[in-house]
């Protein structure tokens, strides 16, 4: 069963280096989200893989078997790497019907029709696309024409299944329900998915395993929780969960683990109790990384901060803050309604804040803020 | 990685292969003649060894340039006063073009003029005939006998003289011409005015500004460009038309650089000739670089165009009959009544004599009379002309089929290439035929002709260098066509079939044919209809048994043999009409198409 290793792979374009020395090993039978903000190398690294694009340097193993290596001049073309591709734009042949997409590649393999009409038969009915064969793709709904991609990729029963933001164009509605049916593929398929979406809730929702790219460069590579909890760098905290963590601009003190005290841009100070990292040395510039659902409102001897807008979704409400003159960000549960201009106690959650180096950005040390 | 190993990883993507071949095929092609014309204006050739003393045929000489550029009267006469012509001529079929089409095309998008479809069908009609239609009709109108030969309908019609400079040369090449490329102006300016975002100037209106403001302001300098962009389009367009200088302006010795060009080639001196053939050359390269200035950057706003909702047409009230009857009339003379002379002229026993009784259909179906035209059989029993037919649909066919596919391939290639070097190059090379006046493309490929060239024969006379200039000079339209289609079409829908192991040849002719399959097809149709009207590409490089009909109409004219000239001409208009037509209803495109 394939396993993708790719060892220090790197693709350059004219000026611009889209991937720069990328080590992966993706999992057998994983669904690995490559996420990112649009031009982070995400959707070239996929083609490499698949073989629709030849890497600069490098080497790219499927199952064990060598299919692109730089220096033993080896690039096999995507048909023999037994992958499966869905694109942004689900690229289905317009002059086909929905049946003529499905059974093409099958066609083109020799398979005789009563079979090719079964296997078309089986995905179109787990697809539940069973009464459109005869229609073409311009005769469908955008959900529906992503049901006949994806069943076209399927048909030829391919060992792992690429796919490249297959869900931008829908509409939210019909995007949550892909979602629900894309695991339920992952569960019945039993191979490997490797997806690509700038999208992070997606990429928490669906994966497995995240792996987050910025500027071509691999920046943490983890289960989505851990990426979430644990970010290595502020990049990586801020990317992911939305509203975006608080990342408050302080500089440390001299303390110990216990309490490192922490002093903000508006002069007020933080204590900071270490459970892991490394003790930051005394006037290092930092961030506090906060995320917005462990600050506190409704505490008693907070800091004071004021009301600049709240923002009510129903299930949640997202309050904006102003303290004294560092804007932070909140969550809460239900529907508050503050009034603008109002003054709060703010307070933290006593675990789960993380200080990040002002200078490269990179994770220092976690543990709880104390007012 | 070995190179061995690099060259076989390149060579097993088709496009790598196709672009590397054509690479190699379009440099011989193309940039190798263009060295061996700049040689030869610096060689002696075999019939100039008696004028330039002392020398051999083949010895170095800057004979030709110092002839051409720096003799004072001899110079003037050779090269600059065709120079000053040939840039008069432009600059007014310029002038008569933009006033003429843009005229036409605010009134077809922007006035509530009556019979827009039919006034924007027929608009484009000149340019769709050959370039020389109207000058051929010129001359049945006005022609005069002060130059010999006998006088047109028009001082049949009313007794009165045609002076020459209304006849011939300066005044009827620049009228004609800029009929002829008045649709330019149509189609570019039209093409903007319709697409315009009204939102534009009804923002302007909001802000109460008054509709000449509004004209003078906004709509105007969004035109600009446009405007420019016809301008160079047709100077550089008349500056290397042969054709039509060569039936209007001949009569009277008045010569253009194109003439002159044909003139000197066919005469004593071919140095003078290939000399000329390389300016002109430079002067389009010159134009054709201003163009993409021009185009280029914030001096363009083309790309502002917007849904486009009804803006408020102007009301031409009580002019708009008028003007509406008057409009097709005029166009209805310039399109239609020049075919109906044509078939009056080539029925006419005795040149000049409209008398019924001189009617006669001899020249269509006679046997041939000693006393007429050497006992040139009509020509519909004529085997010198059916061979010309035969040859004109072969060629045409030859060069759209190669041409199509080669543009078909070379978009497919550059598309998937689309940022490396060699399918800018490769790009490069297509379009740059277009830079070069058909009349020059036929001096470098007489130039390399005449002899061999290490593995490439002495191909002059044969129908092979008829093909191959075809297809030179029709590649960047068919490979212009085939990058667009394959731009439309995005790589995903060949990637999808890729990775399931479709093999290459299956890609394209089962996925990316069927799908663009209009628009490649106008890749094939618009160089066949080109071909069928082509006269200066071909006109130096055919021999007798390699005539084609465009080549063969000029011959006549050249002769005298009006009707047979008329007849053809006939036939080759016809020819042309039902191509476009075909054309225009097997792609669904046509010329003027979403302006009127």
């Amino acid at each position: 069963m394939p396993e993708i290793i790719l060892r220090q792979v790197t693709k350059k374009f004219q000026k611009s280096i889209a991937v720069e020395n990328l080590d992966l090993t993706i999992d057998n039978r994983g669904f690995i989200t490559l996420l990112g903000p649009s031009g982070c190398g995400k959707t070239t690294t996929l083609r490499m893989i698949a073989g629709l694009e030849s890497p600069t340097t490098g080497e790219i193993s499927i199952g064990g078997r060598v299919v692109f290596s730089s220096e033993q001049g080896i690039d096999l073309p995507p048909d023999q790497r037994d992958v499966g591709f869905l694109f942004q734009n689900y690229a289905l042949w317009p002059h086909m019907t929905v049946y003529q997409n499905i059974t093409f590649g099958l066609e083109n393999m020799k398979w005789d029709k009563k079979r090719m009409k079964a296997r078309a038969d089986e995905l179109m009915a787990m697809l539940r696309i069973a009464d459109y064969g005869e229609r073409y793709p311009a005769e469908l709904s955008g959900g529906q024409q992503q049901r006949v991609a994806i069943a076209r990729t399927l048909a030829t029963g391919p060992k792992t299944l690429f796919m490249d933001e297959p869900l931008s164009n829908l509409d939210a509605k019909l995007r949550m329900e892909m979602r629900t049916e894309l695991k339920r593929l992952h569960r019945e398929t039993d191979s490997t998915f490797v997806y690509v979406t700038h999208d992070q809730l997606e990429a928490m929702t669906l994966s497995t395993k995240i792996c987050l790219l910025r500027e071509g460069k691999l920046q943490q590579y983890a289960p989505p929780l851990e990426v979430y909890n644990h970010p290595v760098n502020v990049f990586a905290a801020d990317f992911i969960g939305s509203p975006n963590i608080n990342l408050l601009t302080a500089v440390a003190g001299a303390g110990s683990a216990q309490a490192v005290p922490l002093v903000l841009n508006n002069g007020q100070t933080l204590s900071f109790q270490m459970t892991g990292g490394e003790l930051p040395s005394e006037e290092q510039m930092l961030h506090i990384g906060i995320r917005p659902e462990n600050v506190v409102l409704a505490g008693t001897g907070g800091l004071p901060a004021q009301i600049v807008a709240t923002l009510p979704s129903g299930m949640e409400t997202v309050v904006r803050l102003d303290m004294g003159g560092v804007p932070l960000t909140a969550v809460v549960f239900g529907t508050i309604d503050f009034a603008v201009g109002e003054t709060v106690p703010v307070g933290f959650k006593t675990a789960g804040h993380i200080l990040f180096a002002a200078e490269n950005g990179r994770y220092v040390a976690g543990g709880a803020v104390a007012v | 990685m070995g190179w061995l190993k690099q060259i076989k990883m390149f060579c097993r993507k088709p496009h790598n292969l196709i672009l590397a071949v054509l690479f190699l095929v379009l440099v011989i092609l193309t940039l190798l003649p263009l060295i061996s014309i700049v040689m030869d204006t610096f060689t002696v050739h075999t019939s100039e060894v008696m004028r330039i003393r002392g020398t051999h045929a083949g010895d170095f000489t800057t004979y030709h340039w110092s002839k051409v550029l720096l003799d004072g009267d001899n110079s003037l006469n050779i090269f600059y006063k065709p120079l000053l012509n040939t840039i008069g001529i432009s600059l007014a079929t310029c002038l008569i073009a933009i006033g003429f089409g843009g005229l036409m095309a605010w009134l077809v998008t922007r006035t509530n003029i009556r019979y827009k479809p039919f006034l924007s069908a027929v608009f484009v009609l000149p340019y769709v005939m050959p370039s020389w239609t109207l000058a051929l009709a010129w001359l049945n109108f006005f022609r005069n006998p002060l130059v010999g030969g006998v006088p047109g309908l028009f001082t049949v019609l009313t007794g009165l003289p045609v002076p020459n400079w209304f006849a011939y040369g300066f005044f009827p090449i620049s009228v004609v011409q800029g009929l002829h490329y008045a649709p330019f102006a149509y189609i570019l300016i039209g093409g903007i005015l319709k697409n315009m975002d009204a939102n534009l100037e009804e923002a302007a209106l909001l802000l109460k500004a008054s509709r000449r403001q509004i004209l003078m302001r906004i709509t105007l300098p969004m035109v600009k460009p446009a405007v420019l962009s016809t301008f160079l389009l047709a100077f550089s367009s008349s500056m290397s038309a042969f054709a039509v200088p060569a039936f209007l302006g001949s009569p009277v010795r008045y010569q253009v650089l194109t003439t002159q060009l044909y003139r000197t080639l066919q005469g004593l001196n071919p140095g003078y000739g290939y000399l000329m053939a390389l300016l002109l050359i430079l002067i389009g390269v010159g134009i054709m670089l201003l163009n993409q200035w021009v185009l280029s950057g914030r001096k363009s706003y083309t790309t502002i165009t917007g849904k486009s909702s009804q803006i408020a047409l102007v009301h031409l009230r009580r002019l708009r009959t008028p003007l509406s009857v008057g409009f097709s009339a005029l166009l209805l003379c310039v399109a239609v009544v020049p075919l109906i002379t044509f078939a009056v002229e080539s029925f006419i026993v005795e040149p000049g004599n409209y008398a019924w009784s001189n009617f006669s259909t001899i020249f269509w179906v006679g046997e041939g009379a000693v006393d007429v035209a050497n006992g040139e059989p009509g020509i519909l029993r004529n085997a010198h002309i059916f061979s010309g037919l035969a040859n004109s649909f072969l060629l045409s066919l030859v060069v759209a089929f190669l041409t199509g596919t080669i543009g078909i391939l070379a978009g497919y290639a550059i598309v998937r290439k689309k940022d490396h070097w060699l399918a800018h190059a490769v790009n490069q090379l297509t379009f740059f035929p277009y830079l070069i006046p058909s009349m020059a493309l036929g001096a470098i490929y007489l130039s390399m002709s005449v002899v061999p060239h290490g593995p490439i024969p002495a191909l002059y006379g044969t129908f092979a260098i008829l093909i191959l200039i075809g297809v030179i000079k029709y590649l960047p339209f068919a490979s212009k066509a085939g990058i667009n289609s394959m731009l439309q079409l995005g790589g995903e829908i060949e990637e999808a079939a890729l990775i399931m192991g479709i093999p290459w040849w299956k890609r394209m002719l089962r996925i990316i044919v069927p799908i663009q399959k209009t628009s490649f097809l106008s890749g094939y149709l618009l160089p066949y209809i080109s071909c069928m009207r082509e006269l200066s590409l071909f006109i130096l490089l055919i021999s007798p048994a390699t005539n084609v009909l465009t080549t063969m109409l000029f011959q006549y004219n050249e002769k005298g043999w009006n009707q047979y000239a008329n007849a053809i001409n006939l036939l080759i208009v016809g020819v042309v009409l039902l191509s476009n037509y075909a054309m225009n209803k097997l792609t669904g495109a046509s010329i003027d198409k979403g302006i009127g």
